[in-house]
């Protein structure tokens, strides 16, 4: 299933995303994706490999104002459809998502956010 | 509530407020990248940089230095396309705009996605999309510009125009060209409509305009039908290929407008139009006049009224065509024939359109009722057939025929009097045994009752049965003759005797005769014997329907002379002498002199002539009470059995009357019977509603005359049926 597709060594991937937390602790993870699934999923996605730009060319992209750990649960929630949002990292999902028009994730997270404030 | 206390709140960069100076960079960053869309230079630059950017400005709540901006860039940025588009000559105009247009689109896609953030979370109506406010810019700067729109819009309608005279032209480049219009447009396609769309249904029914009034002065219609047709497919494939699909009905209504609506008068009258097509069953043409008539407000209409116009003058030429008049036959089997022709119309042209059945219907319906002696020759048609003129067809197609009969019936209105002839001519049918099947003829009555129901056949199906009574009863009298005693007395002849039920039957108009002695003597035993065996029962001799067989001695030869009975007893009446006048005949068998002359003319006058005439007056083709006959003893015949009509086969015209009269007889007990019903139900009414439901209930046998319901109404009153109210005269009351 595509959870496999992404967490596996050799998946075909066409497109990864270097993480590079500006925070010192974290180190800078490199997350092998597929054109295809980012796509469907996002609009910022589609546009970005619409438009052929640098990230395009290169086959890579470099996020820098996120963890790495939030962006793992953002790349499973692509692959998967799940994603489970803990007191954790709600605030930050919710951040994330409504930075990159990730709608639905944005109103989950947000919802859950207010529950629990 | 403890779990508040955990929600974890990363370190959050407190949205410091940006300076302008920041603003002012990030905007300059997001300038020189369209600027390099712009130029097609967009592979170096960094997509997440530039959104980034973007976003960072709108949470900033400086959304406002990034629209502007962006409007200010695009419309430079037009301008300077304007420029170069207008500079184009010629073809190169068209080709250099549409590859300027098809980048121009591609940038702004690339513009949108940058700036998705701001499309989305910032820009509010009534501001524009940032796609759109880049459509606008367009629009604005180049499309509409004096420089382009008029120019553009000419060589488009010049591209169709030639390519409408047979020219190929590029359709990829029009359909670019023309969707730009639609694409520019804000809403419900605005644009388009008012800048192009609005001149090009213009310049469309201009063009068919003069082509048709053209075509159709130099061509025959038929010819203009199928123009018409393929120019209609040719726009339809036009609107697939480069016009927007809304504009599809309205440019098909402006063809149509042109090439039909306008014409179809013409198109009904010329020479080679409707009217010809008709008259010669030219079905192709028809059905695709048809075709296209269907497609214009009220064409059908057009045509209807011109095909059910021909139908009635035709049937209205058959129906008062002396022939026609003279021959039942030749009448109805002209009018089975055109019937079937206009089905045909009807049916391999005009898609059997009930509307068009339904106006062919009434037009027979008028023609047919004109002529007032259609009843009356429709049965005598059946008459012929039924006499033998099926003999040589076979089930199906008399079956057809007998269809036919009844589709011609359907639109009789006086169906009683067609009723009244029916019985005459079945009654003679069977009295004289000269019916050819008694299967066909129950089909046929058969068919009647599904029509009509059984009140209209009980008195066919009476006279059937009276038929096989009547062979019973005369069964009945030979065994009876052979017993009986007075028997032996009398010299046997060979009677035959048909007991018919008043009422089943027409009546015959009464004739007296002297019947010879014998004969006489037979007729009371016979009736003896039937009202014995059928108490209560009286019977009346009909003699002048009666056959008789006759042996006739010459000197060389012998013959039987097949007569009817007035008939015999004229002959009979040379065994005592040897010549006589029309008066002594007269005298001798008490036959009205009228009956005289017809039974003697055939006897004389015919193929075989047993009699020779002796004119009073030399020469007198008139037959005079003084003329005087005699045996013709040369007579010189091959066969044994001569057969002599019985009188000319058509029916005098005093027996036509009779049978008409009798209509009327029946009319009255029929109208009074239904004044009584309504009245009955409704107890009181006012008069002219009478009238209207009166004539409303007898309308499927006949239509009454108004006059006739009158008279009916004052004998009721007269009667005590009914009465008028003291107060209201107009009002009736019914009198239980």
């Amino acid at each position: 299933d595509f959870q496999k597709l992404f967490e596996s060594e050799e998946n075909y991937s066409d497109f990864q995303i270097i993480c590079e937390s500006k925070e010192k602790e974290e180190e800078t993870r490199i997350f092998k994706c597929h054109k295809s699934i980012l796509s469907a999923r996002s609009d910022y996605f589609k546009s970005l490999f619409r438009s052929r730009m640098k990230e395009y060319q290169k086959g890579e992209m470099v996020l820098q104002e996120t963890s790495g750990k939030i962006l793992l649960n953002i790349l499973l929630y692509f692959y998967t459809g799940k994603i489970e949002i803990t007191l954790e990292n709600a605030v930050e999902i919710l951040l994330f998502s409504s930075k990159y028009l990730i709608e639905e994730l944005t109103s989950l997270s947000s919802k859950f956010v207010m529950e629990n404030c | 509530m403890s779990r508040k206390m955990i929600l974890r709140v990363p370190k959050f960069q407190e949205p410091k407020r940006m300076e302008k100076s920041e603003a002012q960079r990030l905007w300059l960053l997001l300038k020189d990248a369209i600027v390099e869309v712009q130029h097609m230079n967009a592979s170096t630059l960094s997509f997440e940089e530039l959104y980034r950017s973007s976003y960072s400005l709108v949470i900033a709540k400086r959304g406002d230095i990034l629209y502007t901006g962006l409007e200010e860039v695009n419309n430079h940025h037009t301008k300077n396309l304007l420029d170069k588009i207008a500079q184009a000559v010629d073809e190169r105009f068209l080709i250099e705009l549409n590859s300027q247009w098809q980048q121009y689109k591609l940038q702004q896609i690339m513009i949108h996605d940058i700036l998705m953030y701001l499309d989305r979370m910032y820009v509010k109506e009534p501001q524009l999309k940032v796609f759109d406010l880049g459509m606008f810019k367009w629009k604005q700067n180049v499309l509409i510009h004096s420089q382009i729109n008029d120019r553009l819009v000419r060589m488009l309608l010049g591209l169709i125009h030639m390519e409408r005279n047979g020219e190929v032209i590029d359709g990829a480049l029009m359909k670019s060209l023309i969707q730009m219009y639609v694409d520019v447009s804000l809403k419900e396609k605005e644009t388009y409509k008012q800048e192009f769309e609005e001149r090009f249904l213009l310049a469309t029914s201009h063009f068919y305009k003069s082509e048709s009034n053209l075509f159709i002065t130099n061509n025959s219609c038929g010819a203009y039908l199928k123009k018409v047709e393929i120019r209609l497919i040719e726009e339809e494939a036009r609107i697939k290929q480069y016009l927007d699909e809304s504009t599809g009905p309205k440019l098909i209504k402006a063809c149509e407008d042109e090439l039909i609506a306008n014409h179809m008068q013409t198109m009904i009258e010329m020479e080679t139009g409707c009217r010809t097509m008709i008259q010669n069953d030219r079905f192709n043409e028809l059905k695709l006049m048809y075709r296209l008539f269907q497609r214009v407000e009220n064409g059908l209409v057009h045509l209807k009224n011109e095909f059910a116009g021909y139908v009635r003058n035709e049937g209205h030429k058959i129906v008062n065509q002396p022939e026609n008049l003279k021959d039942p036959n030749a009448l109805i089997t002209s009018l089975i024939e055109i019937r079937n022709r206009f089905e045909k119309t009807l049916s391999q042209s005009f898609a059997n359109n009930r509307d068009f059945i339904n106006s062919v219907n009434t037009a027979f319906e008028s023609f047919l009722n004109e002529n007032d002696k259609l009843s009356e020759s429709l049965a005598l048609f059946i008459d012929k057939k039924l006499r033998g003129g099926f003999k040589d067809s076979n089930d199906q197609e008399i079956d057809v025929i007998m269809n036919k009969v009844i589709l011609l019936f359907r639109f009789l209105s006086d169906k009683d009097v067609f009723k009244k002839f029916y019985e005459h001519y079945l009654a003679k049918r069977l009295l004289s045994g000269r019916s050819f099947s008694e299967d066909l003829e129950r089909t046929m009555i058969s068919k009647f009752k599904q029509e009509c129901g059984n009140q209209f056949t009980s008195k066919m199906e009476g006279m059937f049965t009276d038929m096989r009574l009547s062979k019973d009863a005369l069964d009945g009298f030979k065994n009876y003759l052979q017993t009986s005693v007075e028997m032996g007395k009398l010299p046997k002849i060979d009677m035959s005797v048909r007991v018919l039920t008043q009422g089943f039957w027409p009546t015959f108009p009464p004739h007296s005769c002297t019947l010879p002695p014998l004969l006489s003597q037979y007729c009371d035993l016979f009736t003896k014997y039937y009202c014995h065996a059928h108490t209560g029962r009286r019977i009346i001799w009909q003699t002048n329907i009666g056959t008789a067989e006759v042996t006739f001695r010459l000197p060389k030869k012998t013959h039987v002379l097949a007569l009817s009975t007035y008939q015999m007893l004229i002959m009979l009446l040379f065994n005592d002498a040897e010549k006589l006048s029309l008066k002594q005949m007269a005298a001798g068998t008490s036959i009205s002199f009228m009956d005289i002359q017809r039974s003697v003319k055939p006897l004389y006058s015919g193929k075989y002539k047993v009699l020779k005439r002796t004119p009073a007056v030399e020469k007198s083709k008139e037959l005079s009470e003084n003329d005087i006959f005699e045996l013709n003893l040369n007579l010189k015949c091959k066969l044994h059995r001569i057969k002599f009509a019985a009188t000319s086969q058509t029916d005098s015209e005093p027996e036509r009357q009779h049978t008409r009269q009798r209509v009327d007889e029946d009319r009255k007990i029929e109208i009074d019977a239904a004044i009584v019903r309504i009245m009955k139900s409704r107890k009181a009414l006012i008069h002219n509603d009478l009238i209207v439901e009166c004539t409303k209930q007898l309308s499927s046998r006949f239509v009454p005359q108004t006059s006739m319901i009158k008279k009916r109404i004052e004998n009721l009153i007269e009667r005590e049926y009914l009465e008028r109210f003291p107060d209201d005269r107009r009002r009736y009351r019914y009198l239980a």
